[in-house]
This record gives C-alpha cells, sequence and structure tokens, in this order.
C-alpha cells in the first residue's frame, strides 16, 4: 500500500513536471478557458448589430438631447424613430420595428444639473433574447460611458469634487421575459463545455505520448499497477480542472455578472466529480488512440460536439430528437449543466442536485475503471 | 532445482503472433546461465526485439513460457521485474526532464528506498560519466549519453539480468567502446547480461553468442566455438572489380561463402581448396585485377556471413 502511493506520487510529481515544463499546456489550461468562455459568450449573445431603436425624449433639454445623440452615433444601435409617448414604444414593440426604446424621463436635466443620479430607462424586447442581451450590454456600457463624461462635464462646470457627484443611473427593465438574461443563461452552461473540452484534451494526448515516446515500456517493466498508473496521471489534472473551474467561475460572476445564488460545497462537489469525468473520457481517448494527433482529433470531437449539442448548454435537451436525448445520458456535459445552472440560478444545492451528483459520480468510476481496464498493458 | 538458480533465462517454445498469421518468434527455446553477456546478433526483422520484450514481460508471449531466475514471464511477471533491467530499442527516457530527475523518477517507481536514490544516482551518473550534465534536459545530451543515461536509469534498481535491445545503434564508435567497457564491468560484477546487437565486433565481446533469423535461434555457442565451425580458411581479396570478383568465385563448390564488406571481397575456402595464388590466377584470367589476395582470422562477421549461408541452404534442402 506504501508503495502503491509512492509509485502514485511518483507519475504525479513527474506530470507536474511536464506542466511546468510546457508553457503550451499552461496557456492551454489557465488561458484559453478563459479566452473560449469570451469568446463564446459573445459569439452567442453579441452576435447582433443594428439593433432597431426608437427614443422618447421626455425631458427635452440640451441634456436630454446631448444623451440621446450618442445612441443615433452608435453602430450598434439604428435609431428607427423619435417617438412622443409609452404607447408609441408599445406600438414599435409589438411590430417588431423596434427592439429597444430609450426612454429619457422629464427632470433628467435638472437631475444632473443638481448633481444627483438621473435616470433614464432602457426597455428591451425580451422575446428575441440575443438582441435583447446585445441591446441591453450596450446600453449599460453607453450609459456608463456617457453618464460619466455628462456628470463631469456638468460638475467641471461648477467647480464641485466629481467624486461625490452621483451620475446617470440606467433603470433596464427587460419587458416579456424579466429576469431571462441569456448570459446567466449561457454562461453556467458554457462553463461546462469549456471545462470538459480543456480536461479531456489534455489527459487524452498523456497516454499516447508515453507510448510514442516509448518511456510506456520503461513504466511496463516497473512493478506500476494500471490503476496506480491512471491515478497518477490524472490527479495533477484533477487539481488543474479544478483551478480551472474557479477560474471560469470568477470570469462569470465578475464579467458576465451571473449571479451566484446556490450552494458553492455543492458546485464544487459537482465540479470534482465532472472533472473526473471528463479525465475518465480523456484517458479512454488516450487508451486506444494510435498517435498524438488522433488523440486530440477524437478529444475535440467526442467532447465538443456532445459538449455543445447534448448538455443542454445550446438547445433545451427536451426539444431535441428522442434518440439523441438518449445519447446525452451518455456524456457528462448534461449533469454537470443541470447542476450548474441549477446552483448558479435557481439556487439549488445537494438536496435537489443528488441525482445529478449521484451520476457523475458513477460516471467516474466506471470511466476511470474503463479506461485501465482497456490501457492494455502489453502494447503490440 | 539447483539448476534453475544458476539459470537466468530458460526459454520454453516461446512463439508470437503479429496479428493472425505473421509470426516474429517462432517456438524458441534456449538457456541463458546467470552470469554471461549473451549476444543476440540476427538481420532487422528476425525477431530479436520481440524475443526480448517477450523475457522482459513487456510483451505477453502466444505461446509457450519462460523462467526468469525460475520465475515465469506469464505466471510471475512481477517477480521477473524486480530482476530485470530493460533498455527499449529507441531512447525511452523523459525527453523534458533532466538527468537527475529521470534517474529518482524510475527509482521511486521501481521502490528503491527513498534514502538510496540520492547515492545510487550519483554513483552510476559517476559510472557513466554523466556527473556533470546531472541537470541537463535529456533531449539536450547528445546519443552515446542518452543511452548511457538509459543504461543508468535501467540499473538504479540494482537489477541481475539486463536486456538490451540493440543499446548502441546510432552511437557513434568512440561512445560504443565506452559503453561496452561499462558492460563489461557489469558482467565482472556478476550481472547478466543479455544484448541484441546488430553489429558482429559486438558479439565478438559476449560470452555466448546466438544467431536469430526469421524468428528463430539458428545455433548458440561461444563465439570460439561458433568460429570453430567454419571448415575453412578466411581470405580477404583486394579489388576493385568487387562485384565480378563474387560472381566468379561463387559457384565453385570449395568457396563456401563469398560477401563483399566494405573495399574487400572476403572468402572463405574449404580446407581442401585452392592456395591463395592459385585464386590469384584464376581471377586474373578472367580478367579481374586483384592488389591482394591474403589470409586473415576468421572473426564474427565472416563466421555468421558462413552460417547464415549454412542455414538457407539447409531449409531449401529440407523445402
Amino acid at each position: 500500500m506504501r508503495e502503491a502511493l509512492r509509485r502514485i506520487s511518483a507519475i504525479a510529481s513527474k506530470e507536474f513536471i511536464h506542466i511546468r515544463r510546457d508553457p503550451r499546456i499552461m496557456i492551454a489550461v489557465l488561458v484559453m478557458p478563459t479566452i473560449q468562455l469570451l469568446l463564446f459568450a459573445y459569439a452567442i449573445s453579441f452576435d447582433v448589430s443594428d439593433v432597431p431603436t426608437v427614443l422618447l425624449d421626455g425631458d427635452r433639454t440640451t441634456a436630454s438631447r446631448e444623451y440621446l445623440a450618442a445612441y443615433e452615433q452608435s453602430d450598434f444601435f439604428n435609431v428607427v424613430g423619435h417617438v412622443e409617448s409609452q404607447k408609441a414604444i408599445d406600438d414599435a414593440f409589438d411590430r417588431s420595428s423596434a427592439r429597444i426604446a430609450v426612454m429619457v424621463r422629464p427632470g433628467f436635466g435638472e437631475a444632473l444639473a443638481r448633481g444627483e443620479k438621473a435616470s433614464v430607462a432602457v426597455l428591451v424586447d425580451g422575446s428575441e433574447p440575443n438582441s435583447a442581451q446585445l441591446g441591453q450590454a450596450y446600453a449599460t456600457a453607453l450609459n456608463q460611458a456617457l453618464g460619466r463624461e455628462l456628470t463631469f462635464e456638468y460638475l467641471e462646470r461648477q467647480a464641485i469634487d466629481p467624486t461625490r457627484a452621483g451620475g446617470i443611473t440606467p433603470f433596464i427593465r427587460t419587458w416579456y421575459n424579466p429576469e431571462r438574461r441569456s448570459a446567466d443563461f449561457l454562461v453556467p452552461g458554457l462553463m461546462v463545455v469549456v471545462i470538459m473540452i480543456v480536461t479531456v484534451q489534455q489527459t487524452a494526448v498523456t497516454l499516447v505520448k508515453e507510448k510514442e515516446q516509448g518511456t510506456f515500456e520503461q513504466i511496463i517493466v516497473s512493478p506500476i499497477r494500471r490503476g496506480e498508473l491512471m491515478l497518477g496521471k490524472v490527479s495533477p489534472w484533477v487539481l488543474l480542472g479544478v483551478i480551472d473551474m474557479l477560474v471560469v467561475t470568477l470570469v462569470a460572476i465578475f464579467l458576465f455578472g451571473v449571479p451566484l445564488r446556490g450552494d458553492v460545497l455543492t458546485l464544487g462537489v459537482g465540479t470534482f466529480l465532472f472533472v473526473l469525468c471528463s479525465l475518465g473520457i480523456g484517458l479512454l481517448v488516450s487508451a486506444r488512440a494510435s498517435s498524438v494527433e488522433v488523440a486530440n482529433l477524437v478529444a475535440l470531437l467526442i467532447s465538443f460536439l456532445p459538449g455543445f449539442m447534448l448538455s443542454g448548454f445550446a438547445f433545451p435537451l427536451h426539444s431535441i430528437p428522442r434518440f439523441l436525448q438518449v445519447v446525452s445520458y451518455a456524456f457528462p456535459g448534461r449533469y454537470m449543466v443541470t447542476i450548474t445552472r441549477t446552483v448558479f440560478l435557481k439556487g439549488g444545492s445537494f438536496s435537489i442536485l443528488w441525482p445529478e451528483i449521484g451520476a457523475l459520480a458513477l460516471y467516474a468510476v466506471v470511466s476511470l475503471t474503463l479506461a485501465s481496464v482497456l490501457y492494455s498493458r502489453r502494447p503490440d | 532445482m539447483t539448476d534453475a538458480l544458476d539459470m537466468a533465462i530458460d526459454a520454453k517454445g516461446l512463439a508470437h503472433r503479429f496479428g493472425s498469421s505473421v509470426l516474429a518468434v517462432d517456438d524458441v527455446s534456449f538457456a541463458v546461465g546467470a552470469g554471461e553477456i549473451f549476444g543476440l546478433v540476427g538481420p532487422d526483422g528476425a525477431g530479436k526485439s520481440t524475443l526480448i520484450r517477450m523475457l522482459s514481460t513487456v510483451l505477453r508471449p502466444s505461446e509457450g513460457d519462460a523462467d526468469i531466475f525460475g520465475a515465469s514471464v506469464l505466471h510471475k511477471p512481477a517477480a521477473v521485474k524486480r530482476r530485470i533491467g530493460y533498455m527499449s530499442q529507441r531512447f525511452s527516457l523523459y525527453p523534458d526532464l533532466t538527468v537527475t530527475e529521470n534517474l529518482s523518477f524510475f527509482a521511486s517507481l521501481r521502490g528503491v528506498p527513498r534514502r538510496e536514490i540520492r547515492p545510487r544516482s550519483a554513483r552510476l551518473l559517476e559510472f557513466a560519466g554523466l556527473t556533470e550534465f546531472a541537470n541537463r534536459q535529456a533531449q539536450f545530451l547528445s546519443g552515446g549519453m542518452k543511452q548511457k543515461l538509459a543504461l543508468a536509469v535501467t540499473l538504479i534498481h540494482e537489477p541481475d539480468l539486463l536486456f538490451l535491445d540493440e543499446p548502441t545503434t546510432g552511437v557513434d564508435p568512440v561512445s560504443r567502446r565506452e559503453f561496452w567497457r561499462i558492460i563489461a564491468g557489469l558482467h565482472r560484477r556478476g550481472i547478466t547480461v543479455f544484448v541484441a546487437t546488430p553489429y558482429m565486433d559486438e558479439a565478438e565481446r559476449c560470452t555466448h553468442v546466438a544467431f536469430m533469423d526469421g524468428g528463430r535461434i539458428l545455433f548458440r555457442d561461444t563465439p570460439t566455438g561458433l568460429k570453430a565451425r567454419v571448415p575453412g580458411r578466411l581470405l580477404e581479396v583486394c579489388t576493385k572489380d568487387q562485384r565480378k570478383a563474387r560472381a566468379l568465385l561463387g559457384p565453385y563448390p570449395w568457396a563456401l561463402s563469398v560477401t563483399v564488406l566494405g573495399e574487400v571481397v572476403r572468402l572463405i575456402v574449404a580446407l581442401d581448396g585452392p592456395s591463395e595464388l592459385e585464386i590469384q590466377a584464376l581471377l586474373s584470367s578472367a580478367g579481374v585485377v586483384t592488389q591482394c589476395v591474403r589470409p586473415v582470422r576468421v572473426d564474427m562477421e565472416a563466421t555468421f556471413a558462413f552460417l547464415a549461408e549454412e542455414a538457407r541452404l539447409d531449409r531449401e534442402v529440407a523445402s
């Protein structure tokens, strides 16, 4: 037993040396997931520009006109008209001639002039989450930029310390589907896909590489057992996988503002098990792949496609064909997407998520065992 | 069985199949006594690597079994592994690990006591002349140094039997000589060495030699014993027209083997065959100008050329 532990830790610390010596791995593990998350998140939710927009100036002051002019100059909003009443906004939304309406309330100019927070309403047609998400994000950004500029300009004129004054507070409300921000919906799912791609890919390569280097034969003639080799190989990646998830979670919370409402421990346990599952899949690929290239390709296919299509991340699982629904149970992504969404958005904890957690635990045991059985000790 | 204790390797009907038909090793039986340097020679594809890999538990025999110090490779691989070191044909260490890291990784894997690792590594590096490269990554070592490191790694757990698969292939002559000096040192300490090599001069340094071809061991003996099997004298014919000389001499029944080796034609003449002068006359009458025809000592190169030819003829007769 003591000897076995020693062999496992010998393998694990050797893996750490590989990781430390190869900057590409560090980049692949720590930087890539963040970049992927950013790319995917923006590509998926921000794929629209020139969102038709109507403006309602209820204040009719220089300040309000200046503020609204910024929307006309922006590439992201296509101002299709100026309206006079909320009724007109309703009409525009009903006819789908506008997806966003910006409403400056009476008193906007005065409030600014007093150095108070001035309020603006940005109305978003939530029936199309993508453009709604886009409009909202840009309106927020625009408001922040403009708000600061407007206040500062004013404050400078009045010789007041800018840090002590208020700004414009955008008052954003999504109509028709309150609280259904696409970032909230997509990012927790996306985290899962990204983690899966990275971990499967990395472990898929590790065993094949030993075979290609010829080092595998040296390992074989040592007293190490298959299970020990697998554990040693997996443990550094479990650590990296969990760190990965942590980084991505922080990005999700602080960059995309995804709320973390539920039990962090449940999320942690889920992550740990999910990473084990992904590593199991990676090792399965590695056990059978004939070269590093093949391993890479298979890993990408096996993690990327099911990750996107069969995890419920992009398409609700109940709306895909029945056959694929069944197939989706064979990939750990679906369980983990449920876990992240439930924990992040619904405030779920173990009491609700135990079936998914259990499924992941079972999956991890089965995939790792299968991998070590398939990884024949005597290669031809 | 006291016999088994003195026996390092006892192979019984070993065979290995790749796929369903190709027999890489075909019913091989032989024994290697403890303390021997046992050389396995033969052309590429003879099955040398496959045989070594079966003996070192890397590959499972399709048929037969072998005992290593009395432990079966089939049934007691763990016991076998403890006693052996195996160095595969390709350099098979971690290129991104340093010399020391490679050594201590395999030491831990092999269960070398923790406190032993440092002094043992130091001794092995000293022994292999690698001390000053201890902190260099393996990928930045020269070919000869890599092979010495690989050897040091296979020695870290102090095995009693070493399997070396073409350890000096692609290594410069100076490093080769040095490598063999190290092997001789191991031999003096009583370690059994089983080495596959394509180089005949290396076969000369072994205490016992077996010749393998077509998956079978055709004969095995001491180098002296093998050479004594050659029933003739070895002559070197210096000529520019080597191919013609060979074609001319080949058909004579007293020409037991004719081969071209570098600049010369090597000819084994049966004991009752013609003299050097007669051969020179014979060649010049056919228009082949010779600078010399001189007797040389029978070496392994010539011995194997002869024995391989012999074996080929035997097989033809049999079939």
